[in-house]
């Protein structure tokens, strides 16, 4: 055994244990962590597999912001698990057909690659061993994959034109802070001295 | 067998053993962290006293020389307490939150270049694997923050959470720009590429390498990196997450001995860790300021330790003269007005870049 | 690694898309930068922009395949994409009275409908599996925020989020059926899978990728079995807003359709075939049976519509060229009747407000007998009586189907659209011999033009615009192979 064969079983062991934790834990934020926890160790799989910008990217965007804003929500909301758990014994059939199913077609195609392996093995985009992973991945998003790219840039354009116009409220009659107004504002519009006599007052 | 023995070999390796090929990974690691608590000691000691000074009093002065040691007294005090743990906290996640953040802190260093050839590993992508291991930062402090089972400290853990996730994308943005001037993202070229380009070089004037560094060229960013990089660590004036004026301590409320130690050497780890990560993508690493005998016999690692201390030092006067920023105000500042000046830049350097053909090419494969 | 791409003329092919994209993003800028709604404006100059885009392609054609075959443009996606752009003017001139009403008077309004034209023709163009998803998800995100925008609404919200929900299953399957087609050929690009198919016997792994994809599409066509989000979401969503869905995205899903079945799998076409048959006959049927029961016009023209695009499908099941051809006629035809039938909905304000009930309509012959006549019409070529637009339609696919040797089909179509034709009588009989209860205002004028237009189209049909539809439907449907 090697090392990096090693580090492949702890964090394979360790990601597919806490994937199991993630459904079966009670605590709801503890079935977040346990994803992020899962997550982590998938990024060292990407590490260990040589693709070490995808990995980091894994934990930036996803752990390091979407988990995040999911943790936020978890524990802001008051979940009740119990009661949502009542009606799911009513699906499980129809979730267990599924579940055949889609193990089936699994088997399948893991069955394909041992019988016909050269048509799996053939990548479309062979990888030049030569070059370190990041400028690979920058050589053709930016040429081949241009297209594509500009097309997933206008998705997300498109994701935030959604989530403005469908949460954004302008409430009427909100003091908003005017930083200029603030800044420009000068001692004599407000504070007035007066000289006051003694004994007397204002 | 062959596993143990290679795995003995890069862990452990020379020294001791005498049986390996290399010097153990191990024991680098250990140097690392000994002297990287060495220096968090006396900067926490420092951030005191530049604070004290300013608001013209001693600060610690009583334990060792003019308070030399207060740092490990402090040490002492935490550890030989007594941790409380609240009745209705989470228990594992309110001890894991402090563990957490500690680790986190820590391993970042692992890909620092403290001097050519210095950092433990010296990795590809190093400035992500700094990027990634710091917004993972930011679970330390919601873990501890919900764990605690209390308001206050929940509604810490919900400030630092927003302001850490809104924070870091102007600092991607920003080390976005100095990428495309290197060219890499590796630690060790972005040093490299402010020794062999810049200023000073096209001026004919190479000596002069502070002129190089990036500070220069790329100013607007290096302001935008430095006020984000003290929002990023929750220091003040962006010190939110644990305002005392108003939620007391914010998310470690509950804490206390080692645990909050343990909250309080990894917020300093950070800290020293962005003042690295400042001087290493806008300052020069470890070059020194002018390339002339004898600032050049120095060795790399202590101009690279000077210029750390003297952005710390900017850190620790920041801390000691501007007020509490308010929350709000905060959030504007992080999205209306930095987010958009990192995106207009990312654009100007880019075209510069492409106009004039400059940038550093050392890096290529 | 090195692009296709040598120059922005060589980018020629694309130019209705580019010229989309910026014209969005300005609108977009335009819009946000303004201090007050600019409804009107934006919704001008959006219009403006997709005839400019119209233009472009009637009279500057460029034919070609870019980004290293993520793209392909020839006369097939540029038939279909004529009609997709004048189904979204359409729905735009048809929302622009009712905007306000529907609180759809926002200028974000104009530019999703941009983008998801955009996505649409994206996806007619579409050349490769991953750009297909992409233009796909560009498509339905746009969509499903536009169903949900009138926000303060609970049954457009619910129609937002259970299109969103059923959505992202459906983009699933598509998912998944596209990674076992990857899987199995090592290609993502079509062509290269067509040879990668035609190379051997086609394995069983191959098949179900197939029909995945073909039930992630079936979805967006809302094809039955994959129908049941259709009445719902149109009758939730804000009827401008359903008059957009009911045309532009169905034509885009079934040029997707049809390029992937008549296309790429071409080597397999009896597997597919059977597929299409299938569906093509549950969505004839179940359609002319469901709708009968519905009192909403809104969810009775969600039912014709399934059975509508069962109807087209006769003509792909065929798996001929003219079948190609006829469900490219069908699909023009439709889209007339559709916007026609919109506008004239769309018309109806009565006292009350927009009318929505089939029992609303009673004796609307008498007050506003312009409407009457137009909507009879469109019910008449719905049903496909002669000498109207619908029957040509019908004729052309069916025949195909005859051409094919599915005899039984064409008999299964006869007869389910005979069935229909009894709820599409029972809105004439309401309009024609019930008396009145509502008093209707007078149509704006640019409904009028759409009624008109729509209602020259259906009825002219055979004289005027038949013949150079037929022509130019045979082009394209020669250009698939």
């Amino acid at each position: 055994m090697t090392l990096p064969l090693f580090f492949f079983y702890i964090f394979s062991a360790i990601c597919i244990a806490s994937a199991l934790m993630v459904i079966a834990s009670r605590n709801p934020v503890h079935s977040v962590l346990f994803l992020i926890l899962a997550f982590v160790n998938a990024a060292g799989i990407f590490m260990l597999a040589g693709a070490e910008f995808l990995a980091l990217i894994l934990i930036v965007v996803y752990v390091g912001a979407v988990a995040v804003l999911f943790l936020f929500v978890v524990m802001m909301l008051d979940v009740d698990f119990a009661e949502l758990g009542k009606g799911m014994l009513q699906y499980m059939p129809i979730a267990i057909v599924v579940g055949i199913i889609f193990g089936l077609e699994l088997l399948m195609v893991a069955g394909s690659w041992f019988i016909t392996p050269e048509v799996a093995g053939g990548s479309v985009l062979p990888i030049d061993a030569g070059v370190e992973n990041t400028r690979a991945l920058g050589q053709v998003i930016y040429t081949r994959y241009v297209y594509l790219f500009e097309a997933a840039g206008i998705v997300l354009l498109v994701a935030m034109i959604g989530a403005i116009v469908l949460t954004l409220r302008h409430k009427p009659g909100v003091r908003r802070q005017d930083i200029a107004t603030q800044v420009g504002r000068r001692p004599k519009d407000a504070v007035e001295v007066v000289k006051v006599e003694s004994g007397k007052g204002i | 067998m062959e596993f143990i023995a290679t795995a003995a070999d890069y862990l452990l390796g020379i020294p001791f053993l005498g049986l390996g090929t290399q010097i153990g990974f191990v024991y680098k690691a250990l140097l690392l962290l000994v002297t990287l608590l060495l220096f968090v000691a006396y900067v926490l000691l420092a951030d005191r006293k530049i604070w004290a000074a300013v608001q013209i009093r001693k600060g610690p002065n009583v334990v060792g020389l003019f308070g030399l040691f207060q740092s490990f007294a402090d040490l002492m005090k935490f550890v030989f307490k007594e941790p409380l743990i609240p009745a209705g906290a989470d228990k594992t996640v309110f001890l894991l939150a402090p563990l957490v953040t500690v680790l986190l802190a820590l391993s970042a260093w692992a890909v620092v270049p403290i001097a050519e050839g210095w950092a433990l590993a010296d990795i590809n992508v190093g400035i992500l694997y700094i990027f990634a291991i710091s917004s993972l930062g930011v679970y330390g402090v919601i873990m501890g923050g919900w764990a605690s089972n209390s308001k206050y400290p929940f509604l810490g853990a919900l400030r630092s959470a927003a302001q850490m996730v809104s924070y870091e994308v102007s600092i991607g943005f920003v080390i976005i720009t100095v990428l495309l001037c290197v060219g890499s993202l590796n630690l060790t070229h972005i040093v490299q590429a402010q020794q062999e380009m810049g200023l000073a070089h096209w001026l004919g004037i190479p000596w002069a390498s502070f002129l190089n560094w990036f500070w220069l060229p790329l100013f607007p960013m290096f302001v935008v990196f430095f006020i984000s990089a003290l929002a990023e660590t929750n220091r003040p004036p962006f010190d939110l997450p644990e305002a005392e004026s108003e939620l007391v301590a914010g998310f470690m409320v509950e804490y206390g001995s080692t645990p909050y130690m343990m909250f309080m050497l990894g917020e300093y780890v950070a800290i020293v860790l962005m003042c690295a990560l400042t001087t290493i993508l806008f300052m020069g690493g470890w070059l020194p300021p002018l390339d002339i005998p004898p600032l050049n016999w120095v060795p790399g690692a202590v101009w690279f330790i000077l210029k750390v201390c003297l952005v710390f030092f900017m850190f620790a006067m920041v801390k000691a003269f501007v007020p509490r920023y308010r929350y709000d105000q905060l959030m504007r500042l992080g999205w209306k007005v930095f987010l958009p000046i990192s995106i207009v830049m990312i654009f100007v350097v880019a075209f510069v870049l492409q106009l004039t053909g400059w940038g550093w090419h050392g890096g290529m494969a | 690694m090195t692009s296709d791409l040598t120059d922005i003329f060589a980018l020629a092919p694309a130019y209705p898309e580019l010229a989309l994209v910026i014209g969005a993003v300005l609108l977009l800028m335009i819009g946000v930068f303004q201090k007050n709604n600019h409804f009107m404006t934006i919704n001008g100059l959006a219009i403006g922009l997709m005839g400019a885009v119209l233009v472009l392609l009637l009279f500057a054609p460029s034919d070609g395949v870019l980004f290293n075959g993520g793209f392909v443009q020839d006369e097939f996606s540029r038939f279909m994409k004529v009609l997709v752009l004048i189904g979204s003017i359409g729905a735009l001139l048809v929302s622009v009275s009712a905007a306000e009403e529907h609180a759809l008077n926002k200028f974000e309004y104009p530019v999703l409908v941009l983008l998801a034209t955009l996505g649409m023709m994206m996806m007619i163009s579409a050349n490769d599996l991953i750009s297909l998803y992409v233009a796909l998800e560009l498509q339905s995100l746009s969509l499903y925020v536009v169903a949900a925008l009138k926000r303060d609404s609970a049954r457009a919200t619910e129609a937002g989020l259970k299109y969103f929900v059923l959505g992202a299953l459906s983009s699933g399957m598509l998912l998944y059926g596209a990674s076992m087609v990857y899987g199995f050929t090592g290609q993502t690009e079509l062509g290269a899978i067509t040879e990668a198919i035609a190379l051997g016997e086609p394995s069983i792994g191959l098949i179900f990728g197939l029909v995945f994809l073909l039930a992630g599409l079936a979805f967006k066509i809302s094809a039955v079995p994959f129908h049941m989000w259709t009445p719902d979401v149109y009758e939730g969503a804000p009827t401008p807003v359903t008059a957009f869905f009911a045309a532009a995205p169905k034509v885009a899903a079934m040029a997707l359709f049809v390029r992937l079945t008549y296309g790429t799998f071409a080597p397999i076409s009896t597997d597919w075939q059977q597929i299409v048959i299938f569906i093509s006959i549950l969505s004839m049927v179940l359609a002319a049976f469901a709708a009968i029961g519905q009192n909403n016009v809104k969810r009775l023209i969600a039912y014709s519509s399934i059975g509508h695009v069962g109807f087209a499908l006769v003509g792909l099941s065929a798996g001929s060229q003219a079948g190609v051809q006829g469900v490219a006629i069908y699909m023009a035809v439709y889209l007339a009747m559709t916007i026609g039938l919109f506008a004239c909905i769309l018309s109806l304000k009565s006292d009350k407000g927009y009318i929505e009930q089939i029992s609303d309509m009673k004796g609307l012959a008498q007050s506003r007998p312009f409407i009457a006549v137009i909507i009879a019409v469109m019910m008449f070529s719905l049903i496909g009586l002669p000498p109207l637009a619908g029957f040509f339609a019908k004729w052309q696919v069916f025949l195909a189907a005859v051409e094919a040797r599915l005899y039984w089909l064409a008999v299964i179509g006869v007869l389910a659209s005979a069935v229909s034709a009894f709820y599409y009588l029972r809105i004439v009989r309401t309009m024609y011999f019930d008396e009145p209860e509502n008093n209707f205002a007078a149509a704006p004028m640019e409904l009028t033009v759409v009624m008109g237009l729509a209602g020259l189209f259906v009825i002219t049909y055979v004289f005027t615009f038949g013949g150079p539809i037929a022509r130019m439907a045979e082009i394209a449907a020669a250009s698939l192979h």
